[in-house]
């Protein structure tokens, strides 16, 4: 297995901070591993992942992404990368349709002067369709509910058909009906395609059953990285990391 | 309507048109891009601009041209250089701009000659040349073509910025083009309704048409419409009441404004509450 990520030594410091949001950050990501980053609010988590993106650059250290230099070739490297960013809510009045966010997602990988074709369209609406949404299609995003709105922003990041997926807390805003359907299209992705993914959350009750390993961050910094053992319960597993009571 | 056969008038009435439609076309990437106070920075910045020309004793609508775009210029790159957002730095460059103005002003050493000035702040739309309309017809080409071409990626970063970034496009270079570009359409729409009030042109019908549809394109396109319609009602207006053509415009485009606020559908619910944006 190749290596997807890898940060040496990375500090993210936030314009104005003097207190680094992570600090001396070393970690190995392999292709096709399946990866949850848990933590405590104000942890680090998202600084984590907006890094690993170069959203935000690092105050210190390197970041590699399919082993070239994030500094170097950022966009080129998102292109390859679907995010979907925490709690991200449309205002009502915004006038762009749902279809419009997921088609945008693949405007990078497309690129400049170049235009969406129908092969584009059918893909964005089977996609949308696999998630639950395509009825919703042409209906204003704003209009959604918080629930069809992440699950139009998950849409969004597979429409470009990324090799490496970050999911910021994207479990969140879901309905009980979702909060199954959504996990089990993530795992049934991750079984048939070549994609890494990390998701962060601080709900540790909605483990994944193909979850690898367990990132645990804590003040900005990595307390614990550990492997699930094979065969043993997810739950099981993230209460003997985090040493917390789970429920299950 | 003896007098739309006047050549004079029959330049204003285009010229109107053309200034509106641009206006309105631009106003809705400006409004969507959060660059509120680009129309305020500019237009003072032409506004020093034709102090400076006054000063030297060139044409004060040049170096108002000159002043605005290099302002417009410096905006984006600026801001990015000192992490600041756009606004920020018209919020700076606005006051700046009107005290570089009143620096060149007790400079002239004819009084007479700030009349140029006055013009290019209160506008004057029956001074428009021939060459003026083929300035705005130029502008109004290129920029219809380079939305056209770069429209996904606009589309995109009005959306959000931080996420286009994050699907790979380079959003800097298009933020950059829409400050020029309003620097350059505020600098050639000043003779008709002058410095102080262009901005109102910029928002007015780009405001009006987010409040009746969900659809962008759809209001990349009527807000052109709106913003021609609303210049050419201002002018009839000003003819009839005998009044400022530029006041008559800011006027008929914020009661425009206004109307479209009371009936936009967007702003009703079932509750019987409204959204407020």
């Amino acid at each position: 297995m190749g290596e997807v990520i890898r940060l040496e030594n990375v500090y993210t410091t936030y314009e104005g901070e003097k207190r680094p949001a992570i600090r001396n950050i070393n970690l190995s990501v392999h292709s096709n591993e399946f990866i949850y980053v848990v933590g405590p609010n104000a942890a680090g988590k998202t600084t984590l992942l907006e890094t690993i993106n170069g959203l935000l650059p690092p105050s210190g250290g390197r970041v590699y992404v399919f082993d070239r230099d994030m500094r170097k070739n950022g966009r080129k490297i998102r292109c390859d990368i679907g995010y979907v960013p925490q709690d991200f809510i449309v205002d009502p009045g915004e006038p762009y349709t749902a279809l419009d966010v997921v088609l945008m997602g693949m405007y990078g990988k497309i690129g400049i002067l170049r235009r969406l074709d129908r092969r584009d369209f059918n893909k964005a609406m089977k996609i949308m369709r696999s998630l639950g949404v395509d009825e919703l299609a042409n209906q204003p995003m704003g209009k959604l509910s918080g629930g069809q709105q992440q699950k139009v922003m998950i849409a969004r990041a597979l429409a470009k058909e990324p090799k490496l997926l970050l999911l910021d807390e994207p479990f969140s805003n879901l309905d009980i009906d979702s909060q199954q359907r959504i996990p089990n299209f993530i795992e049934k992705l991750h079984e048939e395609n070549d994609i890494t993914i990390i998701i962060v959350t601080h709900h540790v009750d909605q483990v994944l059953k193909r979850c690898d390993r367990v990132v645990v961050i804590n003040n900005g910094e990595i307390m614990a990285d550990e492997k699930l053992t094979e065969g043993a319960s997810p739950l099981k597993e993230f209460r003997r990391i985090l040493r917390v009571e789970v429920p299950g | 309507m003896i007098w739309l056969e006047l050549a004079i008038m029959q330049r204003a009435l285009i010229g109107c048109i053309l200034a509106g439609l641009l206006t309105g076309l631009l106003g809705v990437f400006v409004v969507k891009i959060k660059l509120s106070s680009i129309g305020y920075c500019m237009s003072h910045g032409a506004f020093a601009g034709a102090a400076l020309g006054v000063a030297m004793a060139v044409n004060p609508l040049t170096t108002a041209f000159m002043f605005s775009t290099i302002t417009a210029f410096f905006i984006g790159p600026v801001a990015d250089k000192a992490r600041l957002h756009a606004d920020v730095v018209t919020s700076i460059a606005f006051p700046l701009n009107m005290a570089l103005a009143f620096v060149f002003l007790t400079l002239s050493p004819d009084v007479g000659l700030k009349s140029n000035v006055a013009n290019v702040l209160w506008g004057s739309v029956l001074s428009i040349s021939y060459y003026d309309l083929v300035y705005l017809i130029s502008i109004c080409a290129v920029t219809v073509a380079l939305i056209f071409l770069f429209w996904k990626e606009l589309f995109a970063i009005m959306f959000d910025r931080k996420l286009s970034e994050a699907d790979g496009i380079n959003t800097k270079p298009f933020i950059y083009f829409i400050i020029f570009l309003a620097g350059v359409v505020v600098t050639l729409s000043l003779k008709l309704v002058g410095g102080l009030l262009i901005f109102a042109l910029l928002f007015n019908p780009a405001s009006t048409a987010l409040q009746f549809s969900h659809n962008i394109k759809r209001i990349v396109f009527v807000s052109p419409i709106v913003g021609a319609i609303t210049c050419v009602s201002g002018l009839f207006v000003s003819l009839f009441l005998d009044l400022p053509v530029s006041s008559c415009i800011v006027l008929v485009s914020t009661l425009v404004f206004a109307l479209a606020v009371l009936l936009s559908p967007k702003r009703r619910r079932k509750g019987g509450g409204v959204y407020a944006y």
